[in-house]
């Protein structure tokens, strides 16, 4: 592949990516919102309710391998090319997949996956491991890279993918937990296998979701409630204290 | 200054798996930006979706991905851009978008100014909207949903005061005319689905003037 093409097959690609936002942004909005709950009055006190003691589960492969956030680390501090190489070499195949679950085709997923990977270099100074693992940053850079293709698809304003992730300072208890790749995949592995589903489909696929309903044998708001079940129980196992 | 009014959970499981279209994700943006709780939200979601990709089955990249990423890494990288400032009085929005639109900002009505931010295909648009005090917002309601965060100031809503940072979602049944009641004027950032659809005589004459 020519190095100078790479914008290029981006440029011609997004409409592709175009067509999967607009699938899956119709699908969502057909959805029927639940009428009471527009905006949602949240109780300021967090919730006191014990954690019951989280089951280390080894399913998943990599999840909480701790070299991959020094990798980064290494990255920001001393520019450590053979710890990029090792990062490209993990992270690249995988955010190829994610791009072609979302309805890439092969050029535009393997451009994408390259862009990733270079705004890691790029910004790994701005890497927290405190604040986020490394496989969470690397999603959030991919995930908005897609959406910035989508983007200049519609030929909208460029914004830098960082631009709007500013966040504000977030609970202790959020930020340890969040971080610990380990923990996120076992709460995960907790959740009955109906919810794990849809919160698979809800990251990953380009099927509108009445069609996900319908290869799941149900109703839309089913789908939708399972989602928000599921994201409940995550809350709850991740959202307390450690 | 922590927003009391939030976006339902659905909206930020979708802003955090990249699903929300550009509209949508500025104003839900907005409000995540000075609230964290809904910060902590996304940041859970962000974390199961990390796990998620770190456990997809890896795709072959092209033989030559790697030289080709170790040859890129070498060139000298853009220069970045610095954040555009916040804008005096505003809650701390995505400041280069709303700042460019408020430069093409036209007055729509008397105390009434619109600034298109994102226009986007299928009739959906993001825009800012200024409302001065002691002003409605003509009686509407809409094809599809509106999302609203409060940039400034505070509006009145179906009994409900929104303040800065407050987030507010109507859907297509909702028939509603916000009012600005407090202190000065109000500025939101809103996304549409589609065009308003106005319900009495003021609206009728709003609506064309504004093209919303
Ligand atoms: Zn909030």
């Amino acid at each position: 592949m020519s190095t100078g093409a790479g914008s290029h097959s981006v440029l011609t690609g997004a409409s592709v990516i175009q067509a999967v936002e607009y699938n899956v942004t119709r699908a969502m909005n057909a959805v029927t919102v639940s009428r009471q709950g527009h905006s949602v009055e949240r109780a300021p006190e967090v919730r006191a309710a014990k954690r019951s003691p989280m089951a280390i589960s080894g399913a998943q492969p990599t999840a909480g391998l701790p070299g991959l956030s020094a990798l980064i680390v290494a990255i920001a501090e001393r520019g450590d090319r053979a710890a990029f190489a090792t990062l490209f070499n993990h992270f690249a195949p995988r955010v190829k997949s994610y791009m072609l679950r979302l309805g890439a085709d092969g050029q535009l997923a393997e451009e994408l996956a390259q862009e990733t990977m270079l705004t890691v270099w790029r910004r790994a100074d701005g890497f927290d491991p405190a604040r986020a693992a490394a496989s969470t940053w690397i999603f959030t850079i991919a995930r908005n890279l897609r959406i910035d293709a989508a983007r200049r698809g519609q030929r909208m304003k460029h914004d830098d993918p960082f631009d709007e992730t500013i966040a504000p300072d977030l609970p202790d208890a959020i930020l340890s937990a969040a971080q610990d790749e380990t923990r996120v995949a076992s709460a995960i592995g907790q959740l009955p296998l109906d919810q794990a589903r849809v919160i698979r489909e809800a990251f990953f696929s380009d099927k509108p979701h009445s069609e996900i309903a319908a290869e799941l044998g149900l109703p839309l708001g089913t789908v939708k409630s399972r989602l928000r079940l599921a994201m409940a129980r995550l809350r709850g196992l991740l959202g307390e204290a450690a | 200054m922590t927003p009391r009014r939030h976006p339902i959970s659905d909206r930020l499981i979708e802003y955090a798996a990249g699903s929300l279209n550009p509209e949508r994700r500025l104003v839900v943006g907005a409000h995540v930006r000075v609230c964290p709780a809904c910060a902590g939200e996304i940041a859970i979601v962000e974390a199961v979706g990390g796990v998620l990709i770190d456990a997809l089955p890896a795709v072959e990249m092209h033989e030559d991905a790697l030289a080709l990423a170790l040859a890129r890494i070498e060139r000298p990288a853009p220069p970045r851009r610095e954040p555009a400032p916040g804008i005096q009085g505003w809650i701390d929005a995505p400041a280069a978008a709303v700042e460019s639109a408020r430069r093409r900002r036209r007055w729509a009505a008397p105390g009434v100014w619109v600034a298109p931010v994102i226009g986007g295909p299928y009739g959906r648009r993001s825009y800012l909207l200024g409302i001065g005090p002691g002003i409605s917002v003509p009686r509407h309601t809409h094809l599809g949903s509106e999302l609203v965060c409060v940039l400034k100031g505070a509006f009145e809503d179906r009994g409900e005061i929104y303040g800065p940072g407050d987030f507010c979602e109507s859907d297509e049944d909702v028939e509603h005319r916000p009012r600005v009641t407090h202190g000065g004027d109000c500025v939101c950032l809103v996304a549409v689905d589609a065009s308003l659809v106005a319900r009495d005589w003021l609206g009728r004459i709003f609506q064309p003037l504004v093209r919303i």
